[in-house]
């Protein structure tokens, strides 16, 4: 743990780098344009699904989402990083369209009942009540050491399916948040500004998510 | 091992995140710092954490190879699109009078001279709302105003909500025309940081301007807001009231739209001249 991983990730307030792209696309720079699909159309479909569980419909809001950054480019003076300005304009689309599309899964928006609600029992790390004689708050069963290391990751096909299914059984504000810090790689910060919620929201959340995940790709980690 | 360091375990990986943030105090810091080294359990579980991040971070460098057709959709769109092309932009924005479509950053003259018509730019408005959109009434001719927020309660609009969520704002149209511009340019900058994909403003012209100063003041105005919404996501009809204007206002307000919408048509404007034609003959007409 002493070789603490940075992180914090950059500030929210646009980067110089953004300001060329921002300049590049006011220019029509198709190239421009196309490095940012690259790096955020995938994972604005994956926000997009967690308001909107029809694919079709959530590639429909990606879409609309892409018109926003492109009719709006003019207006955006960098307030936020170009980054959690994309991902808020998805946000805002994905939540007009699943409030008007009945079938979807009712997402009520960050209401921190997520946060103020215990996790239910059977959630995944279980401790020792406070007034243990010997160990409280200790674990019940401790994590088994089997020599993890970081930087394999879980490469096998199954276990990124598992990775997978547990990201999609996250209650939604939890894999809001997952997608974005962890996957998308925001900063906290971003994360905050994108989905108009607290820092501190922001990590039990992130908390809770990463212990989900943990818990459930348990098997794999011993093997890794 | 956990106990002993007085940092119970449940509280050691509820303080990960933050750790790894590198948001906690120093003395938090130093706490897990000394509970890590001392509790395998909790080494352990920090280990598979950062394989568990690591993984996560993974899935999206995998994903960001397969989206060939997307991408070029998507180039496409923004070539057609994008509001530096110099071809004539897709008109996609129902206007709600009319059958007619507007393009992001119009700015239509509406001469209007019957009740019904006029009621149409509560059709106006209320189409935005519908569509997720943010409305601006620039307050001036409170008569008028009033009629038009009235309608808009009538259709069942909430009027102090939509307020409340950012939705509908009014601004002063009684403040000197530079500082109602910027007033106009931050509100829509504000809104499109927020993510609003489109803004509408209704303005309403009547009997207001008594005198030619004004109207010259208020001409002037107009001539500058087109240039103003040219690359913004935004529509603004302006309604000329033409029973109660001059003519030499109507005709003024005909020459500052590069669209205008009679009877529910939408055409483009022969008769559109140029801000700078425009407001350096407006210098001579004093």
């Amino acid at each position: 743990m002493s070789e603490r991983a940075n992180e914090s990730g950059a500030a929210s307030a646009a980067a110089p780098d953004d300001l060329n792209v921002v300049e590049a696309l006011r220019r029509g720079d198709e190239d421009a344009f196309g490095r940012l699909v690259d790096q955020y159309h995938a994972g604005l479909g994956r926000v997009a699904r967690v308001y909107i569980s029809n694919r079709a419909v959530a590639d429909e809001v990606v879409q609309d989402a892409w018109l926003g950054v492109i009719q709006g480019i003019w207006a955006f003076e960098g307030r936020s990083s170009l980054k959690t300005w994309i991902f808020r304009i998805l946000i805002n689309h994905a939540k007009t369209r699943a409030a008007r599309e009945r079938r979807t899964v009712p997402f009520a928006g960050f209401d921190a009942s997520e946060i103020d609600t215990p996790e239910a029992p059977g959630t995944p790390d279980s401790f020792r009540p406070a007034d243990h004689p010997t160990e409280p708050g200790h674990w019940t069963h401790p994590p088994p050491d089997v020599g993890a290391s970081p930087e394999r990751g879980l490469l096998i096909r199954e276990a990124r399916e598992q990775l997978q299914k547990a990201i999609d059984a996250l209650p939604p504000n939890q894999r809001l948040v997952l997608i974005l810090r962890d996957v998308e790689g925001c900063s906290t910060e971003q994360v905050c500004n994108a989905l108009g919620i607290q820092e501190t929201n922001v990590r039990v959340m992130l908390h809770r998510a990463r212990a989900r995940v943990r818990a459930t790709l348990e098997p794999y980690l011993e093997g890794a | 091992m956990g106990s002993s360091t007085g940092l119970p375990c449940r509280e050691f990986v509820e303080l990960v995140a933050a750790y790894l943030d590198g948001a906690l105090s120093s003395a938090d810091r130093e706490r897990c710092e000394r509970h890590w080294r001392t509790c395998a359990g909790c080494r352990t579980y920090v280990a598979q954490m950062q394989v568990v991040v690591g993984s996560l971070r993974q899935l999206r460098r995998d994903d960001v190879e397969e989206n060939g057709g997307e991408r070029d959709r998507l180039l496409t769109l923004f070539r057609t699109r994008g509001l530096h092309s110099r071809a004539p932009r897709h008109r996609s924005v129902p206007l709600g009078i009319g059958d007619a479509f507007a393009a992001p950053g119009d700015h239509i003259g509406y001469f209007w001279e019957l009740d019904h018509e006029f009621d149409a730019t509560v059709d106006f408005l209320a189409t935005g709302l519908e569509r997720d959109e943010v409305c601006v009434l620039p307050l001036r001719q409170d008569a008028a105003n009033a009629r038009v927020l009235a309608g808009l309660e009538r259709r069942g609009f909430s009027l102090g909500d939509l307020q409340r969520r950012d939705r509908f704002h009014t601004i002063s149209g009684r403040q000197p025309i530079d500082a109602l511009l910027r007033e106009f340019d931050d509100l829509v900058r504000t809104a499109v940081d927020q993510g609003v994909p489109m803004l509408r403003v209704l303005a309403t012209l009547g009997w207001e301007h008594s005198d030619w100063a004004a109207q010259r003041d208020h001409l002037s105005l107009e001539a500058r807001l087109t240039d103003t919404l040219r690359n913004l996501p935004c529509v603004l009809v302006c309604a000329y009231d033409v029973r109660g204007l001059s003519g030499r206002h109507v005709l003024g307000g005909l020459e500052c739209h590069p669209w205008t919408l009679r009877h529910g048509a939408l055409r483009q404007n022969e008769h559109y001249v140029p801000a700078e034609q425009f407001l350096e003959r407006l210098a001579f007409d004093a």
